[in-house]
């Protein structure tokens, strides 16, 4: 057994002398043998098995194995596999965690892949594209899809409460009272005696049904919490996007529409923070706790499987500049630098990235692809099922979209702001104290 | 609780307040210990999507089979995501192969390797035992998570990733509690029997293997159950090094019913039917061996 041991040792030592320091060039751009592709949402796998079927029919000398991992552990096994060499050789990026991955070399950039194939980027909805261009100025991702954010309503209970479909859609918020969407959430909510948030004697500390759901405190992009807020009122998170160096979490503007948000938590009208931790506020929508919940559009599925629940939807609310807001934010297939079948994976991206593999996805109605005809296709394939989509749509009409704050050093910025938020929701700390925070952040592109 | 060795005779033992009394404690304790497992059987055979509205229903909510159908892969991704569950595919059997194979290989090798340590920490006489022993010792204070990162570079550079070799090998050889488990047992053995043994011409080995193992049946036995046990549950490591299809196994399985978009839902009844079957042959293994570990507190054999 010593022996083995001295052996294995020996081996180790060997191996961390001669480990390779990975990200070599492509050799050869054969384009054969079996590529790994992975994702994450279960939903989309039935769409996308077809397109990897339909591309092999087309390619048979390239078979695509996908592998499908939820949101929880995609992250971690991903990096995972950067490391231990083993990572797929095309997978779904997220735009808050390719700028990380570029910036430590593990990405195959696509510029020559599209200059050389003539990829048509203004086919996709505008603006999608430009998101995968690092700071370097390299391309490493073709979209697939984009997302906008909705209010999800229980129809029932907006019917009991005498509120229309028509007064759901219209609705105005400001920081200051909140608007007719804060009414509106006041009088969704109802305590444990049936009395109304409006209306007096109602027990803000036995509350039935909240007004609006809660799933967390957003941290510092509170895509589907706040940002559909904050950017009516002319707020950006970053000097300029993408690439900013300068968050603003100090803008007064920002700290009066969280402190708005948080002030619902004392009003009674929205769960405590604390009472969201291991909780999935989509089940608590499903078990009837709360009335509306602010959510992106690719949970439309899910909350249309509530049995003895209708789900509507309705769009954001109009904020203090008049208009409507939601954060636009796109997924796209990216090639790791460590494939070892480079020219087969940039064949792959590219199916996916193009309208044949999209208009497939787009019939399936779970999400609305990248490719502007395809995003269509979606819209009439939710039509057919029954669903309304035009809530998430109407941003894309009428160009009230804001794009996903994209930074570098997106998981330091996140370990400052999310206990930051957490504790400003859970009253704890006044919405100033962001000043604080937003310093530390900053102090990170010193 | 009282219990008596008297001679049983025939008449009734009369009721009084304090049997009454143990008994409902024991009931109590029972259905305390139970209540989870009932629970979870409940949501293994509740729809998912209509969970979440029938909250307080002991009952199973909205019956079906689909969760126990998305554990054993019978069911297609559409009809899974149609019944409100994770779509997410789960090779069930291979991974319960995986599973057996690890527990198995890792218990058997850490058995009889620490059997053999013990031995030596036990009943040789060498210079600096106890000094070894100790440090040996501290070892266990070594929380795993210091050392997770280091084996998986060994493993890596030793070309093991996704095998059954790297998840099995830290697990292999020893750990300082099986050792410290069974050196005290082998403390209490007799040195008459061990020096009959060495007159007659036996050596080590053969002591070992001949007379110290057989006499040790019964702790060797438990430490095996509270070993497997502990293999088959075991999960941060399997996750960093098994993460291939073909090596994983059913804890890291599992975690498919997790949430698969973010904010969304997890896929409750599927998480809840895969561990119930996970769990299961733990359960019988327990019917099986569970005397022996109890009767292992009374030691047998010459005092």
């Amino acid at each position: 057994m010593k022996k083995t041991l001295g052996v294995a040792a020996a081996a180790a030592a060997i191996a961390l002398t001669l480990s390779a320091c990975g990200g070599s060039s492509p050799a050869s751009s054969e384009a054969k043998g079996e590529i790994n592709y992975w994702l994450w949402d279960a939903n989309q796998l039935p769409a996308y098995q077809q397109c990897a079927d339909d591309f092999t029919k087309a390619n048979p000398d390239i078979k695509v194995k996908i592998t499908q991992r939820g949101w929880d552990d995609y992250w971690t096994t991903l990096t995972n596999g950067f490391v231990a060499g083993t990572a797929p050789d095309v997978f779904t990026n997220h735009l808050s965690k390719y700028p990380e991955y570029a910036a430590k070399k593990q990405l195959l950039s696509l510029d020559e892949a599209v200059e050389k194939d003539g990829i048509k980027l203004d086919a996709y909805t505008k603006g999608l594209p430009e998101l995968w261009v690092g700071q370097d100025g390299k391309r490493y991702g073709l979209p697939k899809d984009w997302d906008t954010v909705g209010l999800f309503y229980n129809k029932a209970m907006t019917d009991a409460a005498g509120i229309s479909a028509e007064q759901m859609a219209s609705l105005d918020w400001n920081p200051n009272d909140g608007g007719s969407y804060e009414k509106t959430i006041a009088h969704l909510t109802v305590d444990k005696n049936g009395k109304r948030g409006d209306e007096a004697g109602f027990d803000k500390n036995n509350v039935a049904t909240y007004g609006l759901g809660l799933t967390g405190s957003g941290s510092g992009q509170g895509q589907t919490e706040w940002s559909f807020l904050t950017a009516t009122t002319g707020w950006t998170a970053t000097d300029k996007n993408p690439w900013g160096s300068k968050f603003n979490y100090d803008d007064p503007r920002f700290q009066e529409t969280i402190a708005w948000w948080a002030g619902l938590v004392d009003k009674g009208y929205m769960p405590k923070l604390e009472t969201t931790v291991g909780a999935s506020m989509p089940d608590s929508f499903g078990a009837g706790k709360s009335a509306i919940n602010t959510n992106g559009d690719w949970l439309i599925g899910q909350y249309k499987t509530y049995k003895g629940i209708e789900t509507a939807f309705a769009p954001t609310p109009k904020g203090p500049n008049g208009e409507r807001a939601s954060m636009f934010n796109g997924l796209a297939d990216s090639i790791w630098a460590g494939t070892k079948n480079p020219g087969a994976s940039v064949k792959w991206v590219e199916y996916l990235g193009s309208t044949a593999c999209q208009d497939v996805v787009a019939s399936k109605a779970v999400v609305f692809p990248a490719i502007a005809s395809s995003s269509e296709l979606a819209a009439k394939a939710f039509a057919d099922k029954g669903t309304d989509v035009s809530a998430f749509t109407t941003h894309v009409k009428d160009g009230t979209t804001f794009l996903f704050p994209i930074a570098d050093k997106a998981a330091k910025v996140d370990g400052i702001m999310k206990p930051a938020m957490d504790a400003v929701l859970s009253g704890k700390k006044p919405a100033s104290s962001l000043t604080e925070a937003n310093n530390q952040v900053n102090d990170l592109f010193k | 609780m009282t219990t008596s060795t008297l001679p049983r005779n025939d008449r009734k033992k009369p009721l009084n307040w304090r049997r009454i009394g143990a008994w409902v404690l024991v009931a109590v304790a029972l259905a305390v210990t139970i209540a989870p497992f009932l629970w979870m059987l409940r949501t293994a055979l509740s729809s998912n999507s209509a969970l979440a509205s029938n909250a307080g229903n002991l009952l199973p909510a909205d019956f079906s089979w689909g969760a126990f159908k998305r554990v054993l892969g019978l069911q297609t991704t559409e009809e899974a995501i149609a019944d409100g569950g994770s779509g997410a595919a789960i090779n069930f059997w291979l991974y319960l192969r995986n599973s057996v194979i690890f527990a198995t290989v890792t218990t058997a090798g850490q058995v009889f390797f620490s059997a053999m340590a013990a031995y030596a920490f036990a009943r040789l006489r060498w210079p600096g035992r106890n000094k070894v022993f100790a440090v040996f010792l501290t070892t266990m204070m070594v929380p795993p998570i210091f050392t997770a990162l280091p084996n998986f570079l060994m493993i890596k550079n030793l070309g093991l990733l996704n095998t059954m070799a790297g998840m099995s090998l830290p697990f292999l050889f020893m750990t300082p509690f099986a050792i410290f488990f069974l050196r005290q047992f082998f403390l209490s053995m007799s040195r008459e029997v061990e020096e009959a043994a060495m007159l007659d011409g036996a050596k080590h080995l053969r002591i070992f293997f001949q007379i110290v193992l057989p006499n040790a049946a019964a702790p060797i036995a438990t430490l095996a159950l509270l070993t497997f046990i502990g293999q088959w549950n075991e999960y941060f490591w399997p996750l960093l090094v098994g993460q291939d299809e073909n090596v994983r196994v059913l804890t890291v399985g599992l975690s498919v019913f997790k949430s698969q978009s973010p904010q969304g839902a997890l896929d409750w009844s599927g998480l809840m039917a895969g561990t119930l079957v996970a769990a299961l042959p733990i359960f019988l293994l327990f019917i099986a061996f569970g005397k022996k570990v109890v009767n292992s507190i009374g030691f047998s054999g010459i005092k």
